[in-house]
């Protein structure tokens, strides 16, 4: 049956009797015949080929053709064959990679957790890859002279001294007055030059409490200017001054990655921020010190999104939210991230920490 | 061998439905006649069985962006308009186009009837009233350039001529004389600033008399 496979399908589909007769004349045949014979004398292995090539296999004669009726086949067989479309669903759970049933990679357009695309390629990405890393990588070039010791990083831990026998191989204790290391900023080199990594933005709207379809309609505005279905927060304490209770559904975030933030960010910086009244820029202290930058929109801010002014009466009165926007870079500082930020467009103002 | 490769395309037998994540509707039933104390149904997820989620992701569209200066590029988005024509961007604000002269706040004075307001009463009631005397002079003798430069007609800038001469001479005269604009710039109240001071404050003002 094996051997069937490889045959065209209106070969397959004729009587096994017509596919084993001799398929070439016995003059062709003949002459064939002698050069293999030689071979199958030299060598054993040579005579299970097959002499006759199919390509040399003469026309069906005119009764053999009017014998070949593949509708009566089909008309006559019992069973139903499987339908023609693919019927194949990959599975449900994954159950490991030892489990027999192993479910398609995500990149297989079949598979559950697959999403098409990319369908363009951002602008701002496009700048990025093309201009931006490689200016910043040149700009803050700091030259050292080859052959130079690296400087030894100063100890942040401190060490337990005394005479006790105990404190020896005591782990080191945290620094003073701060219970975590802080971020260490690492010179931009061809491997680590900072980048746009996630964007996350939230919502938080107590008034919810009255009005729970406020949090409706954040969640309707998040969604319109990300591209991505947010998730709904919980209140993590109580809050007296919103008459919040722990644990009720309290606000909306969303955190986009690759090109939708990329695309948010550009939607940002070059049709929102110009369209805020009086906008003086980010303010200059941001950051949270290893990287991350964050600014807030207010509902008027939050009106000017194309997506949510090309549609806004969708949106009840006085019920869009305001948002805050965090930008999370791979910068290991947040004068990288300004740079960063900077190259990309982004306007800051006051005084600018480091 | 190929069985590995084919093994995720081959439909292969059914599984076996996870009991934690979907009990039997004859546990559900007991639990819900019998009086007795309902035990929560664990929603937890088994470790031997992953959950594969279908992503859930909105609709979105391709659009074509353009700005106002007529640059267009293609982003995806939620909106269904095929085009977003853009009037206000970032290709005609004065943060990210700050060259372009055109889009600065510069005030028009062609009949000179700000100037004249000023003769009369002052500069006390400019926002920028509260500056430095002498960036104040410097920042009005630029202006004064600038729009001669621009203007160069004698009936429209009659009265920033009359105001840049004293300039001129406050600089060149003895500085003495110019105590008492000193004093007066002392004076003038910050009329950019809306309610009086409170008490805390005026009594850091007085600490620091």
């Amino acid at each position: 049956m094996a051997s069937l496979r490889g045959v065209s399908r209106t070969a397959r589909a004729l009587p096994l009797s017509q596919l084993t007769r001799p398929a070439a004349p016995a003059c062709v045949q003949q002459r064939r015949s002698n050069a293999s014979a030689a071979a199958a004398a030299a060598s054993p292995e040579l005579q299970e080929l097959e002499v006759n090539s199919t390509l040399s296999t003469p026309d069906l004669s005119p009764e053999e053709k009017a014998q070949f009726r593949p509708w009566k086949r089909a008309k006559d067989r019992q069973l139903n064959l499987p339908g023609s479309r693919y019927q194949y669903h990959p599975p449900k759970f994954t159950r490991g990679p030892l489990h027999p049933i192993q479910a398609p990679p995500a990149s297989d357009p079949i598979a559950r957790d697959f999403v098409p695309g990319p369908f363009n390629n951002p602008r701002l990405k496009q700048t990025y890859r093309s201009t931006i890393s490689s200016d910043l990588m040149t700009l803050t070039y700091n030259h050292v002279i080859p052959g130079t010791p690296d400087r030894e990083p100063a100890e942040r831990l401190r060490t337990w001294e005394g005479d006790s026998p105990y404190f020896k191989n005591r782990p080191k204790r945290a620094p003073r007055g701060a219970p975590q290391l802080m971020v260490r900023e690492k010179d931009i080199t061809f491997r680590n030059i900072p980048e746009l990594a996630e964007i996350s933005v939230a919502s938080y709207v107590p008034d919810c409490k009255d009005n729970p379809d406020m949090l409706l309609v954040a969640r309707m505005a998040l969604l319109a200017i990300t591209g991505a279905i947010p998730e709904v927060t919980k209140n993590k304490t109580d809050v007296q001054g919103f008459g919040m209770r722990k644990g009720v559904r309290s606000g909306v975030k969303v955190t986009i990655y690759g090109h939708q933030a990329y695309e948010f960010l550009d939607r940002c910086l070059n049709i929102v921020f110009p369209r805020i009244k009086e906008w003086p820029g980010i303010k200059g202290s941001t950051g949270d010190s290893a990287g991350n930058l964050a600014f807030g929109l207010r509902p008027e801010d939050l009106a000017l999104f194309p997506e949510i002014q090309g549609n806004y009466d969708m949106y009840p009165a006085k019920m869009i939210p305001g948002a805050r926007v965090f930008i999370k870079t791979t910068a290991t500082s947040d004068r990288q991230a300004r740079l960063l930020m900077q190259a990309m467009g982004m306007p800051f103002y006051g005084s600018l920490k480091d | 061998m190929s069985t590995k490769m084919g093994m995720g395309k081959l439909p292969s037998s059914v599984l076996a439905r996870p009991q934690v994540l979907l009990p039997s509707p004859s546990a559900i039933q007991s639990s819900s006649s019998s009086s007795s104390p309902r035990i929560p149904l664990s929603i937890t997820q088994v470790r031997h069985a992953t959950f594969v989620p279908r992503p859930r992701r909105p609709y979105t569209f391709t659009q074509l962006v353009q700005l106002s200066d007529g640059s267009t590029y293609t982003v995806r988005t939620t909106m269904p308009h095929g085009l977003l024509k853009s009037t206000k961007d970032s290709r005609n604000h004065v943060i990210w186009q700050p060259s372009n002269k055109s889009l600065r706040n510069v005030e028009v004075d062609e009949a000179g009837k700000l100037a004249a307001f000023r003769e009369r009463f002052g500069r006390g009631w400019d926002l920028d009233s509260n500056k430095p005397a002498a960036e104040e002079s410097s920042a009005t003798a630029a202006a004064v350039a600038e729009a001669e430069g621009k203007k160069k007609k004698a009936a429209e800038a009659q009265a920033p001529k009359q105001e840049a001469a004293p300039v001129a001479l406050v600089e060149e005269e003895d500085p003495y004389d110019s105590l008492t604009d000193l004093i007066s710039s002392y004076a003038v109240e910050d009329n950019s600033t809306k309610g009086g001071k409170s008490a805390k404050e005026q009594g850091k003002l007085d600490k620091k008399k």
